[in-house]
């Protein structure tokens, strides 16, 4: 009893220390405490002679330091030659004139540290043990690079085989796309590396890019870290102050055209499960634009989190993808990006690109709610906040002043400036930036699929032109998926084809019987298949599940039944004339009337669409006349199902190329079967068939 | 010679700085409920985490409902009693934080970052999560649909976004690792609303979670906020699990996959490994980097940058509570083909079970591994994640400033005898990851 005393008072007190010590009431949202303070320090800035501005942070909470070198040089056009500053960035920082690649890679390495090249920065990290070593090593780097002509051909190569890599990645094609729509392929933005312009640039390329773009001028060093920042000053000084100066290139591009009234443009991807949606127009928005901050809250409203209007709606809502979100980019040089986007699956295309078009276009005909913008700018005091935990933001934040031309105090009065944006400037900005009716709607996606619906889409009442690209983001001509078959080409010959590419007809004709045992795993459960089929179109296919058998077809060339669960039924005459049509060991020998209906894809593969009857279709690969599927149109409850097979791993048996594994389809359901026994011109008595 | 000795007492002395530096403090304790506790103060930034972590990941499922645990960390962003549906991340929003889950084979993360005036926000937030979450037919509707376009967004739709599943299913045959942790597209559709209420039951209690606060906050009253939002959860079922045990690998298995979103091949060996609390985890964790950590590494120096044979390589150990899967992944450049690069890692491998490692190579893994330890703990939204997770699924908390002692305990000797006992040609899997339209 005493003991217990104890205790509560013990619980007692634990409670007197609390701010909140009655019960709290669930239902109610806890307040938040007082705003915690915050302090926005300068970071010790200088520059050298040759015009590099060096910052830098002191901060000792861990033992390591990092280097950032950013050159704020405006993008230059690569033409026909593009791939040269991806190719000069692959082979910066491989040694320099003074320190073989190995030496140099091996220091580095040893250290644990690293040292990284981009086309116009570069950046180093390390223990701040070796603060002096790794800023002598990347000065080297910097300043006395190693081009040769070995490792120019080898990144090249890597290059074109890293192109190759992405023929088929839907959402990289699909950016490409967008920049390329967008900026028009003469700009900076708008071109791409491809195989071609790769091979045309040469190591002198590359030390003309050098020479030219990785000049000091408009750089700025930011150093962050366990550093004493007079030891750090002098490092940096004696490393960097000899890095001679040049001026960057001048720009060689003009700026991209305005885009007209609203249209969609499209890239066929037939392997694409998803289509890549986005809505993007261009915007000239450089941070010191005085509606900069509405701009940014505007896109926060818009689709700047999981909880902004696109999440919202083509989430949460519509379940239409994963994730919806919009970004609004900003630069001084370019126009830059906004963008409102979404992956989406096929057959929701293009509602998806509906939603995003409303969405935009109800943040500029509509001033958002009170507590939309609360929240909005909530978000950005918390974020500005929280990123202070990083030694690196009041760098980015000094960076940013200098290389933007902002006020000195930007930051300083960010949270008072964010506060005190309104509805209506919040509108009046996506009024100027969101333009649903100039955007380019961009979708790489499944042509077959959404094509027939995205052409007949409409916006306010509107039919959008659409516009078709090839994966290279060259104009092209509407797909045409039924007119791919080759003049004078017949399901006949597909056929005969196929019966050729197989083993022959006469082989074939020689298979009087034919028995299949494959095996398969459903829901962790083994599956085992019989499947007998005879010339005298007689037919057997037994289905068993960890043994039990589930149920059976049998047919003996004029009559047959359906057993299951112990159930026999009788087969009607549709049933008949379907179990008839592929009975035989080999359907395509007696086959007539069949007609040839296109060229799809299957798995990736061209094949010939044949329809062999009212309800069956088969598909034989265009490559190699092999047959790759075979779908049926099954009749359950008044709708149709496709049921479908696949067919693989086609290997040699007693001559006869056969399929050893079979891909069953029924609406979600797949089951993979591999053949494990073959048996062809077995003696089977019609006792076989009872 | 009186200068170098005065350089290495100097270099000295900075190590022992360093190693300080680095030292987390953290507080640990059970509430009656079996909730436990972890604490970790830092004033230095005005930021705060709040997180749980639940122990149940993809392989506490039933035949046939593979992906359950993913999906149903998707259905607790619904709402809860208090919480109204649709209103979790615009709450988190309006409070000017982020938030987010993660679901693996092995757990289930959900984590708040705030600023740190907004803690109590933050433990109420998560307390409902856990005392009265809200499960119901259009949640289960909804999210089963964006769970698909999840799958469909990185897997289906992704290049290379099949490999894990492919690894998954050569390296296991009955534990639940073998089926992909995002399960598959029938076993989501079949998943009841019954089945969702009742993994609540068996896995949401208290007793099976970890609670972890971390940031600028009051030990004193966040011990007090804790008590007063989560201790009134009543504790839950206790978690028994049985999964079968795997029979080890003895031949080599050869398997082939295909892609319909690549055009270049890739070939995969794999190994099964202990699981990442075992010391031999730590010993793999060393051989990969050795392997292919850095320009220097073996296989990239060899592969990528002298023979130019790989566009790519890798060398990952991916560690898991059961077993792990030791995987080397590679990408032909030109016309190498995928045995010529199995080949290749091959020797490499052999090479570590044959000899020991240079010393030198040995020392410059030691020192990266120093090097990414100071880098772990660098924010609190990482030592948050870090302490749960030592905790719940290595069983030692104390390891957040301990690991670091088992790599520079591991010798030369131990990583040619856990090579030879783990990374043998026998026990590979070679995966062939190919081209769809390489299919026949």
């Amino acid at each position: 009893m005493r003991k217990h005393l104890i205790l509560s008072l013990a619980f007692l007190f634990l409670g007197a220390t609390s701010i909140a010590t009655a019960q709290i009431n669930r239902s109610e949202q806890p307040q938040a405490g007082p705003i915690p303070s915050i302090q926005l320090e300068d970071p010790q800035t200088f520059t050298l002679k040759n015009g590099l501005t060096v910052m830098l942070v002191e901060n000792h909470k861990l033992p390591r330091v990092s280097v950032r070198l950013i050159l704020d040089n405006p993008p230059v056009l690569e033409g026909d030659k593009a791939g040269v500053s991806s190719l000069f960035s692959a082979m910066m920082g491989n040694g320099t004139t003074n320190l073989s690649k190995d030496d140099f890679n091996e220091e580095v390495d040893f250290m644990g540290a690293s040292i990284n090249f981009g086309a116009t920065s570069a950046s180093a990290s390390g223990l701040s043990k070796y603060f002096d070593r790794l800023v002598t090593l990347m000065a080297d780097a910097v300043k006395n690079p190693l081009l040769t002509q070995t490792e120019f051909e080898k990144e090249q190569e890597k290059i074109i085989t890293g192109i190759k890599s992405e023929e088929k990645d839907v959402k990289a094609i699909a950016r490409r796309l967008e920049n390329a729509v967008a900026y028009g392929t003469d700009h900076p933005n708008g071109e791409f590396v491809t195989e071609t312009t790769v091979k045309n640039t040469s190591l002198a390329d590359v030390t003309s890019f050098y020479k030219t773009q990785f000049v000091p001028n408009n750089g700025y060093l930011i150093v962050i870290g366990d550093i004493d920042v007079a030891a750090a000053k002098k490092t940096i000084s004696k490393q960097f102050s000899d890095w001679k100066k040049s001026a960057a290139a001048p720009s060689n591009w003009k700026k991209p055209a305005a885009s007209g009234s609203t249209a969609i443009h499209f890239v066929d991807m037939p392997n694409a499960v998803q289509s890549e949606v986005s809505v993007q127009n261009l915007v000239d928005l450089p941070m010191k634009s005085p509606d900069y901050l509405s701009a940014l809250l505007a896109n926060n409203i818009l689709g700047g989190s999981s909880s902004a209007r696109l999440f919202m709606n083509l989430r949460e809502d519509k379940a239409f993808t994963y994730g919806s979100y919009s970004s609004l980019g900003s630069s001084k040089y370019t126009p830059a990006r906004f963008r409102a986007y979404a992956a989406v699956r096929n057959a929701v295309t293009d509602s998806a690109a509906v939603e995003l078009l409303s969405e935009i276009d109800r943040m500029a005909s509509e001033p958002v709610s009170e507590d939309e913008l609360a929240m909005a700018k909530a978000e950005y005091v918390g974020n500005f906040v929280m990123a202070l935990e990083n030694p690196a933001t009041v760098a980015n934040y000094a960076f940013r002043i200098a290389s933007e031309g902002l006020p000195k105090d930007f930051y300083k009065t960010y949270l008072s400036r964010i506060n005190s944006v309104t509805p209506e400037e919040v509108q009046a900005a996506a009024r100027k930036y969101f333009t649903a009716d100039k955007a380019q709607v961009v979708v790489a996606g499944k042509g077959r699929d959404v094509l027939p619906t995205l052409e007949k889409m409409t916006f306010k009442g509107q039919a959008l032109p659409v516009n078709y690209y090839t994966p290279m983001a060259q104009k092209a001509e509407k797909p045409n998926y039924d007119a791919a078959i080759p003049e004078g080409l017949s399901a006949d010959k597909v056929i005969a084809d196929y019966i050729e590419a197989v083993g022959g007809r006469a082989l074939l004709e020689s298979v009087s019987s034919l028995r299949l045992l494959a095996e398969g795993t459903v829901q962790g459960m083994t599956i085992n298949v019989e499947i007998t089929r005879t010339q005298g179109q007689q037919f057997k296919q037994k289905m068993s599940l960890m043994g039990n058998v589930m149920s059976e077809q049998v047919f003996n060339g004029e009559s047959g039944y359906v057993s299951m669960q112990g159930q026999k039924i009788p087969m009607q005459d549709k049933d008949i004339v379907q179990v008839r049509q592929e009975a035989m060991p080999f359907a395509e020998l007696g086959m007539k009337g069949a007609t040839l209906e296109g060229v799809e894809d299957v798995n990736g593969q061209k094949a010939y669409k044949v329809k062999w009857s009212a309800n069956k279709w088969a598909y034989y690969s265009v490559d190699n006349g092999l047959k790759l599927k075979e779908v049926t149109a099954v009749d359950a409850g008044g709708q149709t199902m496709e049921s479908a097979i696949e067919f693989g791993d086609y290997e040699i048996f007693q001559g006869i190329l056969m399929p050893f594994t079979l891909k069953q389809q029924v609406g979600p359901q797949a089951i993979d079967l591999k053949i494990k026994e073959v048996y062809l011109n077995e003696a089977l008595t019609p006792a076989s068939f009872q | 010679m009186k200068q170098l000795r005065l350089l290495s007492a100097c270099a000295l002395f900075l190590g022992i700085s360093a190693a300080q530096a680095q030292q987390v403090s953290y507080q640990e304790y059970d509430l009656p409920n079996g909730l436990h506790v972890i604490l970790h103060q830092d004033n230095g930034a005005p930021v705060v985490t709040t997180s749980v972590m639940y122990h149940v990941g993809g392989k506490d499922r039933t035949q046939g409902r593979t992906g359950f645990a993913h999906f149903f960390e998707h259905l607790l962003f619904e709402g809860t009693k208090n919480i109204e549906r649709g209103t979790w991340m615009k709450l988190v929003s309006s409070r000017g934080g982020n938030n987010n889950a993660n679901t693996s084979q092995d757990r289930t993360y959900y984590y708040e970052v705030f600023p740190s005036n907004q803690l109590e926000f933050g433990l109420w937030m998560e307390s409902e999560r856990m005392l009265h979450p809200v499960i119901d037919q259009i949640g289960v509707d909804t999210q089963n649909e964006v769970v698909k376009e999840e799958k469909r967004l990185r897997m289906d739709n992704s290049p290379y976004g099949q490999i894990l599943q492919v690894v998954g299913e050569n390296l296991f045959k009955v534990h639940p690792y073998k089926d992909p942790n995002i399960g598959y597209m029938e076993d989501l559709d079949a998943a009841t609303l019954e089945e969702f209420i009742a993994y609540k039951e068996k896995y949401y209690g208290p007793n099976n979670a970890v609670l972890v606060v971390a940031g600028d906050i009051d030990i004193d009253k966040t011990k007090s906020m804790i008590e007063q939002y989560f201790g009134p959860v009543p504790t839950g079922q206790n978690v028994v699990r049985n999964f079968p045990v795997e029979e080890p690998i003895t031949e080599e298995v050869r398997a082939k996959a295909y892609d319909p979103n690549i055009q270049i091949p890739a070939t995969i060996v794999a190994y099964r490994t202990p699981g990442f609390a075992s010391r031999e985890a730590y010993v793999l964790d060393m051989i990969s980097t050795y392997l292919s950590d850095g320009k220097t590494s073996k296989l990239y120096k060899k592969m990528v940058d002298e023979q130019k044979q790989a566009l790519q390589i890798g060398a990952f150990n991916l560690g898991q509570e059961d077993y792990g899967m030791y995987l080397i992944f590679g990408l032909p450049v030109g016309e190498n083909t995928l045995e010529t690069l199995n080949t290749e890692i091959e020797e490499e491998i052999a090479a570590v079970r044959n000899e020991l490692i240079a010393d030198k190579d040995f020392q410059k893994i030691q020192n990266k591994f120093e090097n990414d330890f100071v880098n772990a703990n660098s924010s609190v939204e990482g030592i948050a994640g870090s302490l749960a997770t030592y905790y719940m699924l290595y069983g030692d908390t104390s390891l957040i400033n301990k690991q670091i002692d088992i790599y520079r305990s591991i010798t030369r000797e131990e990583i040619q005898q856990v090579a030879q006992q783990y990374l043998q040609p026998n026990q590979r899997v070679v995966i062939d990851y190919l081209p769809q339209s390489a299919k026949q």
